[in-house]
């Protein structure tokens, strides 16, 4: 089977790999270009842990096929520090301990950062529906919305 | 936090420092197994039985081995024989079928092929041949005259008298006390009522996952996500007949255990295939083969009669407790006889436990085994007595809670516990007093679990610049990493991030029990603090040796060497000014400290929920949850409050939603997180933690473990919330909205009795 | 010189019920042979997957463990854990 040949923008960098037609998205981050900070939990887009950003919308990689991804503008987790200086969710979620075994991190930050984008001053409440879509089995979920919120905070104050 | 008696004051322990691996975590850099990939590496897949039951006529790999980047496929006969009642037999089949199949998802063969789509087409092309047998699904199934035995070896244990014929039934446990029928004569109020529960799964976010390299020289390297890297080690080399030498095991960062990854499946599989192809293999479950092949907790029918006097004296309890514990044996039944009358002094009682077989997958361990199960129908029970005799559940509690010095229902007194610090927690907390809505309700329940301590060992390596690294064998599934730099910082007095906390691999560290049972802060830290300890030695001498002056003039003090002799003033050697000297006064710096805990303090927790009832469509939703948990003492006070947090969202789940379903062949019909729901954000309330800490007498700092007990108390809590906004006693798991409902509808539709 | 030794129930078959028994030993597991003379089939019950209560103390495996006089042992089922 030949392979196809998605050229793409991935956290601001151009970025071209060579994928299977009936790859998910998913695996192409993970295998082609390198980036596992994706992970799969389901592979179903029921838990979020493959939670990306392309094109300005929230995604599961999972439930996409790595072809889609040609001409798109993909942000993952990786790209959401800027050097070595992390983003606020990345450091609210650090110090408000809103990681335990930290597989699902990747995901409820970037799906943060995309409920933040999308609406900066959520209510709690705004908060745990924004973050439905992804499965956090350590936590309870408690501090996690707490940092999402003390995130905000940080960032409308700056 | 509440803290009930005046402690030491610690420089360290009790603080909240960022934990050493979060920046990896946070930035989407931690290596999971499944991240790790190596140069040569094959894929590899099991082939699943689709049968619950039957036996393995043939299976045919020849189409399957002769297909286009096919490099090995092994099915049991590639690993050595085990027999029936060996006591690694249930483990070493289990792992990969011979004979027989016990469960659908049960591995009959492995394929691994150069992409993981030749794998997949290969392993579908392996023909199995099977005599489908009757599937053994439930209780009454398994129990039931003339049933399918599972195991023609198993004979019941603890029979009397004495089992002849195999059954089901594998083990049979009796606890008694007292003079039950003396007991429930004096008793003013008698309640027995019946519970039944489904089995849930631990729910991990990331599956099985592993990588095996087997070099030319026979030995081989795995990488995998376990909660005990030398426990898969042990066993792989158990099911293959090797050395243990011959096998090193690098432990991955774990996403989620909660019990389910203290045993293996993979590994295995992918060393013999790797051994065979001569290539790294790897192997990654799906969702789906999680859920049908692993985990789950068991599903239990549980019988509990209570004996009261009016005045709210507990004087006779009996229970009659049956767990499913899937196709091999298991411990449900015995964890259940230990902890349903636990928490409680009451005199006279007889327990009898049945663990039973079935065909659906092996049981493993899940977040204090047994003991959410018992506390439902425990906890329910005094809260329905509480009701019949107009005492609050409260005090009902607090008058016959267990105490220091009170015989446990296996007859050892307790050592200092904090269960009455708990209950008074909750009830001075806000929350106990707080109005209720409309349609809501408000429960409380109380949890117990043992706590265990099993074996630890720490290296701790000073560093030229004055830093640590303190290497343990604990697989971190929680933020533990933290909690062992915090324990060497208070020793060696150095700053936390002095300190680099490391899981060392089965070649790096001394041996080290398997991550479970709420032991890694307790026993690794006191590993920890051993090693650490001995370092402080190895200083005072180093440092009376730059100093010219006897070593027991030479105090630690705040990381400092410091003199206390009478030769006049001299300036304190602070540890790095040791460090840079340390190959003048003798080599470098390094200590271990290798223990079998002993003393694993019990933990306790009382918690207090309050739902919200949809009375048209049955639908429960927590509105507030308050839980207390005694830590003994929380050495980082975020991740005990962390562990109490999601040991009450898994609670919470397992009451309302989480359940195994089967068809009537025994193939699971919810493998996925869409149909298997785990509770998400919106579904929860913040989730108010309140650290009791009353030391544990055993540790140097005084921690108990915390990982587990935080699980026992949601389900009762949940259930008596439910009753106390509709007046319905449900007593079937999951308590669904369909079960609420018919609760609820049956009832009249009003909050009655 | 004896010291008292108490039995999960779980564990007085070979006792004929009786709770709690006296017995000889240095250690646990001179204790346990010491059981399981004086009744005999006490010592494989006492043997695997059970653990001791000494001074407050759970002990997981006992059998060096030192015994001194006027102790009092309570042998238990072992536990698990997740």
């Amino acid at each position: 089977m030949s392979r196809v040949h998605v050229t793409c923008t991935i956290n601001g960098d151009p970025i071209e790999f060579l994928c299977d037609g009936g790859q998910t998205l998913l695996d192409a981050l993970r295998d082609e270009v390198g980036l596992t900070g994706a992970k799969e939990g389901c592979g179903t887009g029921d838990c979020g842990a493959c939670s990306i950003v392309m094109d300005g919308r929230l995604l599961c990689s999972c439930l996409a096929l790595a072809p889609e991804a040609d001409g798109t503008t993909i942000s993952t987790v990786e790209g959401l520090a800027s050097g070595d200086d992390l983003h606020p969710l990345q450091q609210c979620f650090l110090e408000g301990a809103a990681l335990q075994c930290g597989v699902c991190t990747p995901g409820f930050l970037v799906a943060a950062k995309a409920l933040l984008d999308r609406n900066p001053d959520p209510t709690e409440t705004e908060i745990r529906y924004g973050l439905a879509g992804n499965l956090c089995r350590c936590t309870g979920y408690d501090k996690i919305v707490r940092a999402v919120q003390t995130a905000a905070q940080t960032i409308n104050e700056s | 936090m509440t803290v009930t008696e005046p402690k030491p004051s610690y420089k360290y322990i009790g603080t909240r420092p960022v934990r050493h691996d979060g920046v990896e975590k946070v930035t989407g850099r931690a290596r999971f197994a499944a991240d790790l990939n190596l140069p040569g590496q094959l894929h590899g897949i099991a082939v699943r039985s689709p049968h619950a039951h039957a036996r393995i006529v043939s299976i045919d790999t020849s189409e399957a081995e002769a297909m286009p980047g096919v490099k090995s496929v092994i099915t049991g006969d590639d690993f050595p024989a085990v027999a029936p009642g060996d006591r690694n037999y249930d483990m070493c089949v289990n792992v990969i079928a011979r004979d027989k199949v016990f469960y659908e998802g049960h591995a009959v063969a492995a394929v691994a092929a150069i992409t993981r789509e030749q794998a997949q087409q290969a392993a579908a092309a392996v023909k199995v041949a099977y005599d489908v047998l009757p599937p053994v699904l439930t209780i009454d199934d398994a129990l039931a005259p003339g049933a399918p035995v599972l195991h023609g070896h198993m004979l019941t244990a603890g029979a009397d008298p004495p089992a002849e014929e195999p059954s089901n039934i594998s083990n049979i446990t009796r606890f008694a006390g007292g003079d039950l029928d003396a007991g429930f004569a004096a008793a003013d109020l008698v309640i027995e009522r019946e519970f039944t529960t489904q089995p849930v799964h631990q729910g991990y976010i990331e599956t099985h996952a592993c990588v095996a390299d087997t070099g030319q020289d026979g030995h081989t390297s795995i990488w995998c996500s376990s909660q005990g890297h030398f426990n898969v080690r042990s066993s792989t080399a158990t099911l293959l007949g090797w050395e243990t030498t011959r096998i090193r095991v690098i432990p991955a960062e774990i996403g989620g255990g909660f019990g389910g990854k203290t045993t293996i499946y993979l590994e295995p599989l992918a060393v013999a295939m790797s051994a065979k192809a001569g290539r790294p293999v790897k192997m990654v479950m799906s969702r789906d083969e999680v859920f049908r092949a692993t985990g789950p907790a068991p599903g239990t029918r549980l019988k509990v009669k209570l004996g009261v006097q009016s005045d709210g004296n507990l004087v006779a309890g009996d229970a009659y407790l049956i767990y499913t514990n899937g196709a091999y044996a298991g411990p449900g039944g015995l964890l259940g006889a230990m902890t349903v009358f636990e928490s409680y002094d009451i005199e006279n009682f007889n327990i009898e436990a049945l663990d039973v077989v079935i065909n659906t997958a092996r049981s493993a361990a899940y977040r204090a085994p047994a003991a959410p199960l018992t506390a439902f129908a425990m906890e329910t029970l005094l809260d329905e007595v509480a009701t019949e005799l107009g005492i609050d559940p409260m005090d009902l509690r607090l008058q016959n809670a267990v105490t220091e010095g009170d015989p446990s229902t296996m007859g050892f007194p307790f050592a200092r516990i904090g269960f009455v610090e708990c209950l008074e927690a909750i009830r001075d907390h806000p929350h106990y007093t707080a109005p209720l809505g409309p349609n809501q309700g408000r429960g409380l329940a109380a949890g117990y679990w043992f706590n265990i301590g099993e074996s630890s060992s720490a290296t701790v390596n000073l560093n030229e610049d004055g830093t640590a690294t303190v290497v343990t064998g604990s697989p971190d599934i929680g933020g533990s990493r933290a909690s062992m730099a915090l324990m060497a910082a208070e020793v060696l007095g150095i700053d936390v991030y002095d300190i680099r906390p490391v899981v060392g691999d089965t070649e790096a560290v001394g041996f080290t029990d398997v991550t479970e049972g709420s032991r890694a802060t307790f026993a690794t830290g006191m590993a920890v603090v051993e090693a650490s300890r001995k370092m402080v030695v190895e200083l005072r001498g180093r440092a009376a040796k730059m100093m010219g002056v006897d070593v027991d003039d030479i105090d630690w003090v705040d990381g400092q060497a410091v003199y206390t002799g009478s030769d006049g003033e001299k300036d304190p050697l602070p540890l790095a000014a040791i460090t840079g000297k340390a190959k003048r006064t003798g080599g470098p710096l390094t200590t271990t400290g290798s223990l079998e805990a002993h003393g694993a303090g019990p933990g306790f927790a009382v918690h207090l929920c309050d739902v919200e009832v949809d009375q048209e469509t049955g639908v429960v939703r927590v509105v507030r949850y308050t839980a207390s948990q005694d830590a003994g003492t929380a050495i980082h006070p975020s991740y005990v409050e962390g562990q109490i947090q999601g040991g009450v969202a898994q609670g919470v789940g397992w009451a309302l939603n989480e359940e195994y379903i089967y068809d009537s062949d025994g193939v699971m019909e919810n493998p996925s997180f869409l149909d298997y729901r785990v509770p998400v954000a919106s579904y929860l309330p913040m989730i108010d933690a309140i650290i009791v800490e009353v030391p544990n007498p055993a540790h140097p700092y005084g921690v108990r473990g915390v990982g587990e007990t935080g699980i026992v108390p949601p389900i009762p809590a949940v259930a008596n919330a439910i009753h106390n906004a509709t007046g319905c006693r449900l007593r079937d798991l999951p308590m669904s909205p369909i079960r609420v409902l018919d609760a609820i509808t049956s009832n009249g539709g009003s909050k009655g009795a | 010189m004896p010291v008292r030794v108490h039995l999960s129930s779980n564990l007085r078959g070979p006792t004929g019920g009786v709770a709690e028994v006296e017995a000889e030993g240095a250690t646990v597991g001179a204790l346990i042979d010491d059981l399981d003379r004086r009744y005999p089939g006490l010592g494989d019950a006492l043997r695997s997957g059970v653990s001791v209560v000494i001074n407050d103390l759970l002990i997981a495996h006992p059998d060096y463990e030192p015994v001194a006089d006027g102790a009092r042992i309570y042998f238990v089922p072992q536990t698990a854990g997740g």
